[in-house]
């Protein structure tokens, strides 16, 4: 092996990085192109909205005006004694934004540990996945009660019992994904660590584990936005104090009255899973770095 | 081998090395496969002694099982019946004592590690500390002209130039075998010349300790990088012939134009059109 010779190199073609110089700008750029096709679509949804509720004469108790949904966000509440609406849903959502963040955790770990389970042992596999996937055909709605209420008797904290129906919901997209991303290396590339003579743990850690990362990661933002359906869907059954499916609920029984609440509600219930899943994808960006882009 | 018409240069590679001086020795080896057609015959007593520092090329069609015995010789695959030694010890045994450097057709670079931390990848996984690592890599980047992109990631490289890094991170822990599988295979005309030349740079020329087993489906590049073309014929998988190839070393773009070269990828062609 000779070190000192340099040998030519072909043209180039490497794409060019990130100028420096304009970095800002094109920071800037990026984010106006990104935005701008989303408030786009916004302002279609609003012409479409209040369009059909002219064409069509909607009467406001079917379908209040977007103006009067936003306007009740901030109206006080308690017959204007207590805090804005907007405040006390705010409130409610960061507790079911917990919530799904504790069943997001949970069945994160449970997904992964059972796709670890499954690619180490194909007997695993085969008698648990029929099982895996029959949980997730059985109705939500039905096992929540029966989670928060079983579990209530047994002293757990209510957060406990409903952070475990989110997880529910949130173990299934990981361990598929997972499966998937723990096989994903190539023969060639396992066989690249096979003639280092590199032990299960160093092709784990090398190779199984970062192959695995995008398909984690698309898994983890199916999870992100069912945790949040999970956690509503736990807040439901009677005894709930707190969260936005209490509230829900409570918009649900004054609908007549006050149609506009429920609308704000399902508001505010939206955007949790939409920062829920912002924050996974930023999650992305950092972990799998400049990868993230191109996969 | 007869080479009517031809005299072999003054500069000729010895000969098959003595059994003591042998890198590889193959010994009557065959190899079975399951398929769902039933028994699958992939190497049929197969016999090849390799020496050390020799550039062997094996050539032939598909399914003559060039990729199987280069696979065997380095422990990726097990033998039915015979025996392979690789310096004096069994496949897997060489393999443990990290005696393999290996090139596949595709880089198989990791994609999540810039160019310097795949080539750091063997060195990482046999323990050496980071800042050797990270001088061996660089100094291994620079051989094969790579230096300037060892912050690049693979996906950023060019056909050519990720073959140059797998080429980098094969050699960075100086395995006394390096082992090819069709590795200029998905390049264009020009890239592969220009790589071939570069490999023989690399490998050090007919001083070098490291035996080179490459697996190709070119006659010419064959006949170009090697000491002696291995020609194989399908079912079942078996050594055809063996050429020499006296060509003077170090070769270089004068090579090709030698009517030797002609000569022998004549010859190569003959014995692959007779199998």
């Amino acid at each position: 092996m000779r070190d000192d010779m340099v040998l030519p190199v072909e043209q180039a073609t490497v794409r060019p990085a990130l100028r420096p110089t304009s970095r800002i700008a094109d920071l800037a750029w990026s984010a106006l192109q990104q935005v701008l096709p989303v408030l786009g679509v916004l302002l279609a949804l609003l012409a479409l909205w209040e369009g059909s509720k002219l064409l069509l004469a909607i009467p406001d108790s079917r379908l209040p005006h977007v103006v009067d949904v936003i306007s009740v966000l901030f109206t006080r509440t308690q017959g204007g004694e207590g805090p804005l609406l907007l405040v006390r849903m705010l409130q409610n959502a960061w507790a079911t934004f917990g919530v799904a963040l504790g069943g997001f955790v949970f069945g994160g770990v449970l997904g992964f540990l059972l796709a670890l389970l499954f690619t180490q042992l194909r007997v695993l596999e085969l008698s648990l996945m029929p099982y895996v996937i029959g949980s997730q055909t059985v109705p939500i709605l039905a096992i929540a009660p029966m989670v928060v209420v079983g579990l209530g008797q047994l002293g757990a904290p209510g957060w406990v019992a409903k952070a475990i129906v989110a997880a529910y919901l949130t173990f299934f997209p990981v361990t598929i994904g997972m499966l998937r991303g723990l096989r994903a290396a190539t023969p060639e590339a396992v066989a690249l660590m096979h003639s280092y003579a590199a032990n299960r743990a160093q092709i784990f850690f090398k190779l199984r584990l970062p192959a695995s990362l995008p398909y984690l990661f698309t898994s983890l933002k199916i999870a992100a936005t069912a945790s949040v359906i999970g956690a509503i869907v736990a807040e439901l059954p009677a005894g709930s104090q707190f969260g936005i499916g209490v509230v829900i609920i409570q918009a649900a029984q004054f609908y007549n009255s006050r149609p506009p609440v429920l609308f704000a509600a399902i508001l505010v219930a939206g955007s949790i899973g939409l920062v829920f899943y912002g924050l996974v994808v930023l999650a992305e960006r950092l972990i799998v770095g400049p990868r993230a882009r191109e996969v | 081998m007869i080479t009517p018409g031809y005299e072999a240069p003054t500069l000729a590679p010895s000969a098959p090395a003595a059994a003591t001086d042998s890198a590889v020795i193959v010994e009557q080896v065959s190899k079975m496969y399951q398929s769902n057609a039933g028994p699958v015959t992939a190497l049929h007593e197969v016999s090849l002694t390799i020496g050390r520092g020799e550039f062997i090329a094996l050539i032939g069609p598909s399914g003559c099982g060039k990729s199987t015995l280069m696979r065997l010789i380095g422990d990726l695959d097990q033998v039915t019946k015979g025996s392979i030694t690789v310096k004096g010890k069994t496949p897997r045994q060489a393999r443990i004592d990290r005696e393999y450097g290996i090139v596949f057709q595709s880089p198989v670079l990791y994609d999540w590690r810039t160019v310097r931390k795949n080539v750091e990848l063997p060195l990482e996984v046999m323990g050496h500390p980071a800042n050797e690592r990270r001088d061996r890599a660089r100094a291994m980047l620079q051989t094969v002209g790579l230096r300037d992109f060892e912050n690049a990631f693979p996906w950023q490289l060019s056909g050519g130039m990720q073959q140059r890094v797998a080429i980098a991170r094969a050699l960075v822990f100086e395995p006394s075998i390096l082992m090819m599988d069709e590795p200029f295979g998905a390049l264009d005309e020009m890239t592969r010349e220009r790589l071939q030349a570069e490999l023989l740079k690399v490998w050090g020329g007919s001083e070098s300790d490291t035996t080179v087993v490459f697996v190709t489906h070119s006659i010419s590049e064959a006949v170009f990088l090697s000491d002696r073309v291995v020609v194989m014929s399908p079912r079942p998988g078996r050594i055809e012939t063996v050429i020499p190839i006296d060509l003077p070393r170090p070769r270089n773009k004068k090579t090709r134009e030698m009517p030797g070269f002609f000569h022998l990828i004549t010859q190569v062609r003959d014995s692959l059109r007779e199998s």
